[in-house]
């Protein structure tokens, strides 16, 4: 049997929760048509913008087969980027996410740590690229820095919090053997986060390459550089060839780190 | 009878693997920094080059901030494409995920089309995405909000297609044995469980938006990107720095909100109808 309400307060409870459901949705009304207000949404000119932008499609079409050998060479670098990148950030956000944990770390490193790391989530890569771009000037390095960096930011946030939810008995367990305190991030800390690691490194790979191909735009080479010249020189049909060669790479990427990520969560990988 | 040790557990062989292991990954490394052309001293920087460019950037041109208006506008530009780009793209995600899921969808045939599109609609680069609409639609947020709704589709639909389809399927038959229609049981046996990981899902769909929203500014889909693009071009770098300390301030403030109202929602009792 379950529980009885008196019919009283099921009555209040149930007008109390249908309010709050109506001042929800009226919020979520008047932040809509607020947002559209200031997005210039206008059908009409989502009408006319359909039929420019199927006509520009049709110029896509047939892709400039020809170009694939010669964009081979900055699909390379896009994933080599997004690779470099992806391993740089999982060897550096160990340290920083140990460092940034309220179980291993003293208050003062951990204060400062999970300040640096919530500066590096809040700066978008592209802001760090044109701030890169201003010092190293245009290349893979920018490029490649940016990427790293906020590949670290991520996975130590999430490494973190991984390694501040270990049962304290296990630390304690390690330490009373008369274990040192590398001794015990070495046996009870690093054993219990690193497919943690391995799974968040494979999602960060992925959105390493996607991002690469935007950073790519702005002067870190790439098939993104290939795609945006190609698409300002109006040159349709080399820009739609770019486009299938980086599908085919963000499709095989999410597949590569699905299928990695799914064997390493059901533990086969790692014993 | 002593239990046998397999080979590979031994600490020896353990250690070996783990040197070994090291070793190959330092190599790769290396040889991904050749294929790139790069060496150690490419990493090498003329510091006074890096001074002089710091020196341009500070202090930062905050009274940027009250005394043009305009930037505050197109802070708020930015934060109204990720909402509308979040409510948008999740409602035509959801919409698209009872098409895809096995347990909704009408036909097998109108499963398969759904399903395609949404892998299709993933993989597409967002680049390209933003330069297309931008030539349909003309520069300004507009375009930006359409590429983000276009993204949000494809990253969620497949994510709540599959969230539909581990739904109990106990509470579905018993709506279908009452004589429930098709959306009869969609609205009274799925909704009510796939809608607290949908609403959760959107929270980090908006923090997601948010940032991705910048770059589109950059290539001119309107908000406080573009203004951070026009101001790089123009080498005004204290502008700039001012910007990024307010985007900074902008994303990490988002989150924490949309952090504190995820959880108000989520735990908030439901009560009965």
């Amino acid at each position: 049997m379950g529980t009885e309400i008196p019919l009283l307060e099921w009555r209040q409870g149930r007008a109390a929760h249908r309010r709050r459901r109506a001042v929800a949705a009226l919020l979520l009304v008047v932040l809509t048509l607020l947002s559209a207000w200031r997005c210039n949404v206008d059908f009409h000119s989502f009408a006319t913008g359909i039929g420019k932008g199927v006509s520009l499609l049709e110029l896509f079409f047939p892709p400039e087969w020809s170009g694939v050998s010669e964009m081979l060479q900055p699909i390379a670098v896009t994933t080599v980027i997004a690779l470099i990148a992806t391993l740089l950030g999982m060897c550096l956000s160990l340290p920083c996410a140990l460092a940034a944990s309220s179980n291993i770390a003293p208050r003062p490193l951990r204060l400062a740590m999970r300040s640096f790391i919530a500066l590096e989530r809040g700066l978008p890569e592209i802001v760090q690229m044109l701030l890169l771009v201003a010092i190293f000037g245009l290349g893979v390095i920018p490029g490649l820095i940016a990427l790293s960096f906020s590949s670290i930011g991520m996975l130590a946030k999430l490494l973190a919090d991984a390694i501040e939810e270990i049962e304290p008995h296990m630390l304690e367990a390690v330490e009373a053997t008369g274990a040192t305190r590398s001794q015990v991030i070495r046996y009870a800390v690093i054993p219990q986060i690193l497919p943690a690691l391995l799974a968040n490194g494979l999602f960060r790979f992925e959105f390493n390459v996607r991002a690469g191909v935007i950073l790519g735009a702005v002067g870190a080479g790439g098939i993104g550089f290939i795609m945006m010249t190609a698409m300002n020189s109006m040159n349709y049909q080399r820009a739609c060839m770019a486009t299938l060669l980086t599908l085919v790479l963000v499709f095989v990427s999410e597949r590569v780190s699905d299928s990695f990520r799914a064997r390493i969560l059901d533990g086969g990988a790692l014993r | 009878m002593t239990p046998e040790v397999p080979a590979a557990a031994l600490p020896s062989r353990k250690f070996r693997f783990t040197v070994i292991s090291l070793i190959g990954a330092i190599a790769v490394l290396c040889l991904l920094f050749a294929f790139l052309g790069m060496t150690p001293a490419s990493f090498g920087v003329d510091f006074r080059f890096v001074l002089d460019v710091v020196q341009q950037m500070l202090p930062p041109h905050l009274p940027l901030l009250w005394n043009q208006k305009s930037i505050l506008l197109s802070l708020v530009d930015t934060l109204a494409m990720a909402f509308l780009g979040t409510v948008a793209g999740g409602a035509l995600a959801l919409l698209l995920a009872f098409f895809a899921a096995t347990n909704t969808a009408p036909h097998r045939l109108v499963r398969l089309l759904a399903r395609t599109l949404l892998v299709a609609n993933r993989s597409v680069p967002q680049l390209i995405v933003v330069l297309v609409l931008l030539i349909a639609v003309g520069i300004g947020p507009f375009a930006g909000l359409l590429t983000l709704i276009f993204g949000s589709i494809g990253m969620y639909g497949k994510f709540f297609a599959d969230t539909i389809e581990q739904a109990d399927k106990g509470t579905l038959e018993s709506v279908e044995s009452v004589g429930g229609t098709r959306l009869q049981t969609i609205r009274f046996a799925v909704l009510p469980q796939v809608m607290p990981s949908f609403v959760a899902n959107l929270f980090y769909a908006f923090d997601y938006n948010l940032r991705a929203a910048i770059p589109l500014g950059v290539f001119g889909g309107g908000g406080i990107g573009f203004e951070l693009a026009f101001a790089n071009g123009l080498l005004h770098y204290k502008d700039v720095l001012a910007y990024t300390i307010l985007i900074v301030v902008m994303i990490s403030g988002m989150e924490r909100i949309s952090d504190w109202v995820r959880r108000g929602i989520l735990t908030q009792p439901m009560a009965t109808r």
